[in-house]
């Protein structure tokens, strides 16, 4: 028995050397394949390469008709109803947002106020883009991470007035000195800090139907706050020769091999007989060589050879994506200025006009201004008081060439161009008004997402035809 | 660690003084000279009793020197001996075959006998695992254990991942395979198969070799594995290798087979139309119709008219510039595949000493696959064997080698061919596109479209590669080397007491490669993976048997240490290679992909498990473990696992000559799971690098997964009752079990909203329920000389719920796949069974629930339709064996009821054009495809949402399909899994004994071999086998996005004793 007691004891010893302590050392259980530490200007760097994401979409330049399928034409006949927002909350939005809660930012990647500004500046930009497509969106109760996983949807009114007020505070904070890695302005803050202004200038202007007398005064602050003055001030996200880095257009028709993109007959039929300067770097001649349009959305596939695919200057592995421009602003100015909410009157607007047009050539030409002074000549350029706005319209939509989105809004808060027509033969779907809530909302928050459905200030349910708040009827 | 090893070592040496007292002693062995545990032994016409340890010595006293000893134990004709003068009696106990199964090996290999065992646990031999050369184990196992569902993959995937679960789902996130444990080793199971696309290098179980297995013991619930404690939630199977016998005299086996392997199961297509998205040619500046690139068959009838081919654009062609007649291929998938073929050759030396055994295996595999240029080698090499150092100390080594190096084929949408049925011509000659390299270096491709003047002026291809192209230059390799085994030490400080120690070790080593140079759709690249993984357990056990009286008591003790190690490092080239066709990273054209990987993890266990019987009739067992995981949160890492079973052999008490063997059992358990490393703290992750002229920008993000620093293991509940019968000394048995497992607070990773800021957060959440029941029958229902047939029957149902989620959350998102900018997914739902297919279908009328139809007579759709479970209602297989004079018939069946599945690739046939429903014929006569006009059309009914009346329309059938259902109703294509399947087929001649006893040999049998043979049915439609449903690594096979074709492998096997 003794023995047995004495192996019993041994056991023991054994099992407690195995497993006596909880302890272990803390190495092994702390992950050593990703940083711990945050940096804000890289947060920040993270969220710009979101930015070209906002204009290179194979649905955004299907809705004001820029472009239109030579095959699989099911985006431009509006197949598709929801699209997905999470993307945009869960990459930059949570990224900026991280930065301006954060207090363990580093100074040495510049002034702390600069880069919580800059983060506030693009998260207003991320935001503003997504509640023009969707309408309302979480937007207070978003963003918190475990403290809110349902968050409520918030009306696109309460939404707009949240992001005028951040950019005030973003306007108001920015102090001199500049940030690191800064992809899209070098880290210039006083470029940013007209960027900020200029974006508020342009959301003033959405609210033109539906609360002229709230837009008008915030057109006003962000005027005189101070917003771009030269191309040099665009945000343009600046694309590099790098597959990581590339134009999605480059990939798309290079990379794919794809030619599925042709330039829109609305589009070659209003710039060919103005001799636009701009038609050559937005169309390719087709192999007879001449500009022709594709009607907009076939059902059936045709030939790429027989028509204008998509210019090769913006389909360039780094061609630069236009998103917030000197020229769009212009254009603000000058219906700004033939609505009466800044002074000056028609003279003002057609002299902002005029500068819109060559500052868009400017851009899209390289600085070339060869054909300008014919293009101004044509009597529909000219402008013309009695029909101003529609020429500031229009003028506006060349101009958005690419940048669906931003171009889809203006059309639905002006209603210019007036010739664009849904696709044919296409069960009656007119061109859409918004875009649906991803469907895993449904599941994800599905009181918030009915709630927000039942909120529609024009009703409507969840799909392309319900108006967001501003697009007033 | 080194320090705590050597104490173990130095416990285990010491010495001890054996007691100086009268006894008898002994060993029980059996006929291979292996001792049995467990045998009581008693001195007849006293109460005086003893039971042999774990090696079959025993000790008893005895009161006079002419005492007569009985040896009884279950499995084995009970022995009676008289002692006479000796102190030593060593016997050898004869087992009748049928029952020397009833001693089985339970967690941490300790062997009971059946009796005593309060839990279900299901044996297999090795025989019936390699009837007919599976390669992988646990393939092999499917149909052949109730409650035991294994999904693989299609034999064109060489080795492809073969998923199990034990009694359904138990884990929310569809995860949750068992623990395999051979010869007491865990051995890993990573899985590097990718997803539903992309190539499938399989998961590492398939290093065991089949042709070494003696037997596999499945340990289905948690009481049967809650010795594992936080790794034993989902199960066990414990494989035991083939041993040599102490004393034997060597034998050698040696088995060859040779299977070819033909491809089946083709979609069925139609063979009237063409290419092309509209019945009008396509046609040239020159007036000549042609054909272009286009991957879809809604095109002109393929009536003979002269067109020009796509071969014809190569100036390099001979035909360039020619026309041909524009005619169907119905063969033109079938004539891509070859016939495979299998090469297994093993051999097995066993045998052993007076103090030792040993044996040595070593098998070789080769296959060369149905898809060009794939191919898989394989090498086994094992060698296990045990020395007695002394009568008390004995050591012993397990090592176990494999090599697997292969050339394999990529699955899913645009893999290899496997697209085929999704996006093709009908019209295309498949034989046409085999020289894909003309002799200039131009690649030949189907999927590029010419000008108008005839001149393909990009010749990348849009979508699709020439599939000879991808097969011999898209090149997938993999190797990996893989060593797992054991060396041990034990000493039999008692007869009673036996403690041992063992290092166990399981290693790998896997190295993959991708090569593709430029000529297809992408730019020419190379990547490389190399993936390291050490798996270490330092395992000490004491075992304690003792008999007194009626009792009989077995008590373990033991603890674990397990580390856990594993690096990955992964390159790939960007932007193309500066040097064409010299695959290294250095030629990279842009930065290169890289990335490095470290987990690692420790676990501290500490064990103890008793088992209490009663005059052989009344068992009760007892155990606890404790586990410490370095995964855990520290403040918070240990967790406590308990089980109890117990089981009544009430065939003791009963006397019937119908009823051999009778046992009632109950069992309550909890077993848990643990997690992965780095779960508990929040980190940041690298983003795309911004290579600025002025200096590269970093650029870091916050990652979609929000991680939790309070996070627990899960654990799982289980309570289980069965009853074990044989009857008619075991012509016919029954085992029947009922169960309830409840596994909760799983970690998972918990779909939320994206608007949070992140796309999941890890938590421990959920309650999911499983309750079934499991039967297996066994019955010899003929016993002759010359015939004899045994069959065996396994069936089990399974009803599964999720009870709880997280608080707030009704569902659960699991999985998703999205299409043409529709998405379907894996939810579970509160109240509902796991995994419903959620997605696109039809609108229906509320009141009718007809489907409701558009303006344009197409039906609406509306997302959001519930299409069912994907998990199985019932799952089971048949074995029959019947031996007639010389030869065995073997035919192992199984099948499946319920569980739905989506089939891309139908979906994608119909869109296509190429479905054979998309050219037939309507109920007028006319094709669908004639204009609606002239009598063709679809016909559908339903009702108008315009006018809310019935309507029956004709409608064209491209818009039809193509637009509408193939892209938007998944009610269609989502299907019932239910089949019923041969898996195996075997018939097998034994050479004469009389014959061969002139000859060196001992036996000889040739066989003749099926594996997959037949479908018997399926519920699904033709084209797409359920159970081949191939997701890769993903843990829930629910969609199919372009399956390996089904291979069916015929063959001869020869199996040679010497």
């Amino acid at each position: 028995m003794k023995k047995i007691h004495q192996s019993i004891y041994y056991c023991l010893t054994v099992l407690t050397l195995f497993s006596s302590c909880n302890k272990f050392n803390d190495a092994i259980n702390t992950d050593p394949n990703n940083p711990t530490k945050a940096s804000g200007t890289q947060l920040i760097a993270n969220s710009e390469q979101f930015l070209p994401t906002l204009s290179s979409s194979p649905f955004g330049v299907h809705y004001p008709q820029y472009l239109s399928n030579t095959s699989f034409p099911d985006n431009s006949r509006y197949v598709t109803t929801n699209f997905n927002f999470y993307g945009l909350y869960q990459g930059p939005l949570i990224n900026l947002q991280t930065v301006i809660t954060n207090t363990t930012l580093d100074a040495s990647e510049g002034p702390i106020a600069n880069q919580v500004a800059v983060a506030k500046i693009l998260k207003a930009y991320f935001m503003w883009h997504a509640t023009d497509r969707w309408g309302p969106l979480p937007y207070t109760e978003a963003l918190k991470g475990k403290e809110n996983f349902t968050p409520k949807y918030d009306s696109q009114q309460s939404i707009y007035n949240s992001l005028f007020a951040l950019l005030d505070e973003a306007n108001a904070s920015l102090v001199n000195g500049n940030l690191k890695n800064d992809i899209v302005y070098g880290g210039d803050v006083s470029k940013w800090k007209r960027l900020g202004n200029t974006i508020h200038l342009l959301m003033a202007l959405r609210l033109s139907k539906v609360d002229p007398t709230k837009g008008g005064i915030e057109f006003n602050k962000a005027l005189t706050n101070g917003i771009m003055t030269a191309n040099t001030d665009n945000l343009a996200y600046p694309h590099l020769a790098v597959t990581a880095q590339e134009n999605y257009w480059y990939n798309s028709f290079t990379v794919l091999g794809r030619n599925w993109f042709a330039v829109s007959k609305p589009v070659v039929d209003f710039m060919l007989p103005l001799n636009d300067p701009r038609l050559p770097v937005f169309a390719t001649k087709n192999s007879s060589g001449n500009y022709v349009g594709l009607d907009y959305g076939l059902a059936t596939t045709v030939t790429p050879g027989n028509y204008s695919l998509l210019g090769t200057a913006i389909r360039q592995q780094n061609s630069p994506v236009y998103l917030v421009t000197y020229a769009q602003a212009l254009f603000a100015l000058a219906e700004a200025a033939k609505m009466g909410w800044i002074g000056g009157g028609d003279a003002t607007a057609k002299a902002n006009y005029d500068l819109a047009i060559e500052q868009s050539i400017r851009q899209w030409n390289n600085n070339d201004i060869s054909g300008l002074t014919a293009y101004m000549l044509n009597t529909s350029v000219i402008y013309n008081p009695a029909n101003a706005l529609e020429q500031i319209g229009n003028q506006r939509w060349v101009h958005l060439f690419m940048h669906g989105y931003e171009g889809w809004a203006e059309w639905r808060r002006t209603g210019f161009p007036s010739f664009l027509a849904p696709p044919p033969n296409n069960n009656g779907k007119l061109i859409p008004r918004r875009e649906g809530y991803p469907t895993q909302e449904q599941a994800n928050n599905t009181e918030n997402y009915k709630a927000a459905i039942a909120g529609f200030p024009y009703l409507g349910s969840d799909d392309l035809n319900a108006r967001v708040w501003w697009d007033k009827p | 660690m080194n320090k705590k090893l050597l104490i173990l070592l130095g416990i285990l040496t010491c010495y001890v003084v054996s007691y100086a007292q009268t006894t008898v002693k002994g060993k029980v062995t059996d006929g291979s000279n292996v001792g049995i545990p467990g045998v009581s032994v008693l001195v007849k016409g006293s109460t005086t009793g003893s039971s042999t340890a774990g090696d079959g010595t025993y000790s008893i006293t005895v009161p006079s020197n002419n005492a007569t000893l009985i040896f009884k134990s279950i499995g084995f004709v009970t022995r009676e001996v008289v002692v006479g003068e000796r102190t030593q009696v060593d016997i050898q106990l004869l087992g009748d075959a049928k029952e020397l199964s009833d001693v089985v090996v339970t967690a941490l290999g300790i062997k009971r006998s059946e009796k005593s065992i309060g839990y279900a646990a299901q044996k297999i031999d090795g025989d019936a695992l390699t009837m007919t050369k599976e390669t992988n184990v646990i393939g092999s196992l499917a149909g052949k254990v109730a409650g035991v569902q294994v999904t693989g993959s299609s034999g064109a995937n060489l080795g492809g991942t073969q998923k199990i679960k034990i009694r359904s789902v138990n884990s929310l996130t569809g995860g949750g395979s068992p623990l395999i444990v051979v010869d007491g080793t865990p051995i890993t199971q990573n899985n590097f198969g990718g997803g539903e696309n992309g190539v499938d290098y399989g998961n590492t179980s398939q290093d065991v070799n089949p042709d070494d297995i003696e037997s596999i013991n499945v340990l289905k619930g948690p009481a049967a594995s809650a010795l594992y404690g936080i790794r034993g939630q989902y199960g066990v199977l414990l494989i035991t290798t083939k041993k040599g016998g102490k004393g034997a005299k060597m034998q050698i086996d040696i088995s060859s087979a040779y299977t070819i392997d033909k491809i089946g199961n083709f979609l069925p297509l139609q063979n009237i139309y063409g290419v092309g998205n509209s019945q009008v040619f396509s046609k040239l500046a020159n007036g000549q119709n042609y054909v272009n690139g286009n991957d879809e068959s809604w095109g002109p009838k393929m009536d003979g008219t002269p067109i020009r081919k796509i071969n014809s654009f190569y100036p390099q062609d001979p035909t360039y510039g020619q026309l041909s007649p524009f005619e169907p291929q119905p063969n033109n998938i079938k004539d891509f595949f070859e016939t495979g073929q299998n090469i297994n050759n093993g051999i097995f030396l066993t045998g052993g000493s007076d103090n030792s055994t040993f044996k040595i295996g070593y098998t070789n595999a080769y296959t060369k696959g149905t898809i060009p240029n794939t191919w898989l080698k394989r090498n086994n090499l094992s060698l296990s064997t045990t020395f007695d150092l002394n009568k008390k100390l004995t050591v012993g080594a397990n090592v176990n080698y494999a090599n697997n190096s292969g050339q394999r084929p990529t699955q899913g949408y645009q893999g290899s061919f496997t697209g085929a049925v999704q996006w093709f011509q009908r019209n295309l000659d498949i034989n046409t596109l085999r020289n894909y390299r003309y002799a200039d270096g131009t690649i030949l491709n189907w999927n590029v479209n010419p000008n108008t003047a005839g001149v393909i002026t990009n010749n990348k291809p849009s979508d699709w590669n020439n599939p000879f192209f991808d097969a011999y230059e898209v090149l997938n390799n993999d190797d990996r080397n893989r060593l797992f085994g054991d060396v041990n030490l034990s000493y039999q400080v008692l007869p009673e007491l036996k403690i041992s120690g063992f290092v166990r070790s399981d290693m790998f080593s896997q190295h993959i490669t991708h090569k593709e140079p430029l000529g297809g759709r992408n730019l020419d690249n190379y990547a490389i993976t190399k993936a390291d993984g050490i798996d270490n357990n330092y395992e000490f056990l004491a075992q304690f048997n003792k008999n007194i009286n009626d009792f009989s008591i077995n008590v373990n003790a033991g603890a674990n240490l397990y580390t856990t190690k594993f690096t990955q490092t992964s390159q790939s080239t960007v932007g193309g290679l500066s040097s064409p066709n010299t695959y290294t990273i250095a030629a990279s054209v842009d930065r290169p992909n890289s990335s490095s990987y470290l987990r690692q993890k420790q676990v501290r266990s500490m064990y103890a498990m008793g088992s209490f019987g009663y005059k052989d009739t009344y068992f009760l067992d007892a155990s606890i473990r404790n586990d410490i995981s370095s995964a855990l949160p520290s403040a918070n890492n240990s967790y406590w696992y308990p089980s109890f079973s117990g089981s009544f052999l009430f065939s003791n008490l009963i006397q019937s000559k119908v009823l051999t063997y009778g046992k009632l059992r109950a069992s309550y358990a909890i077993a848990g799971s643990d997690f992965d490393p780095f779960q508990t703290a929040i980190t940041y992750a690298f983003g795309s690098p911004y290579p600025a002229t002025s200096g590269t920008i970093s650029s870091l993000t916050v990652p979609d997964i929000l991680k939790n620093p309070d996070l627990k293991p899960s654990f799982a509940n289980s309570y289980e009752a069965g009853v074990d019968l044989r009857f008619l000394n075991n012509r016919l048995g029954i085992d029947f079990t009922l169960y309830q497992q409840r596994n909760k607070n799983q970690v998972i990773n918990l779909s939320v909203s994206g608007a949070s800021g992140y796309e999941t957060y890890v938590v421990n959440a959920g309650l999911i329920e499983n309750k079934g029941l499991e039967l297996t029958l066994t019955g010899q229902p003929v016993k002759s000389k010359l015939f004899t047939w045994d069959i065996s029957l396994n069936y089990a149902k399974n009803k599964n719920t999720i009870k709880e989620l997280y608080p707030g959350i009704n569902v659960y998102q699991l999985d998703q796949n999205v299409y043409s900018s529709q998405t379907i997914f894996l939810n579970s739902s509160l109240n509902q069974s796991f995994g419903n297919l959620v997605g696109p279908g039809y609108k229906r009328d509320p009141a009718t629930g007809e489907i409701l139809l558009g303006a344009d007579n197409m039906p609406i759709s509306v997302n959001g339709v519930n299409f069912g479970s994907v998990v199985p209602n019932y799952t089971g297989g048949i074995t029959n064996n019947f031996k007639i004079w010389k030869f065995d018939l073997g035919a192992a069946l199984s099948f499946q009821s319920g569980g739905k599945f989506f089939s891309w690739s139908q979906m994608l046939a119909a869109k296509s054009g190429q479905s054979e429903i998309t050219a037939a014929l309507n109920d007028k006569g006319v094709n669908v495809r004639e204009p609606v006009a002239n009598g063709g059309g679809v016909k559908v009914s339903g009702i108008s949402s315009v006018t809310g009346q019935p309507v029956t329309a004709y409608v064209d059938a491209r818009t039809y399909y193509r637009t509408n259902l193939g892209t938007k109703f998944y009610d269609e294509w989502i299907y019932d899994a239910s089949y019923i399947k041969i898996r195996e087929l075997s018939l097998g001649y034994n050479f004469d004994s009389k014959i061969l006893s002139k000859t060196p040999f001992k036996a000889i049998k040739l066989s003749a071999v099926a594996r997959n043979p037949v479908m018997i049915w399926q519920k699904a439609p033709k084209g797409v086998d359920p159970s081949e449903l191939s997701s890769g690594s993903s843990a829930i096979s629910w969609i199919e996005k372009g399956e390996l074709q089904t291979v069916r492998s015929f063959g001869l096997t020869l199996n040679v004793k010497f």
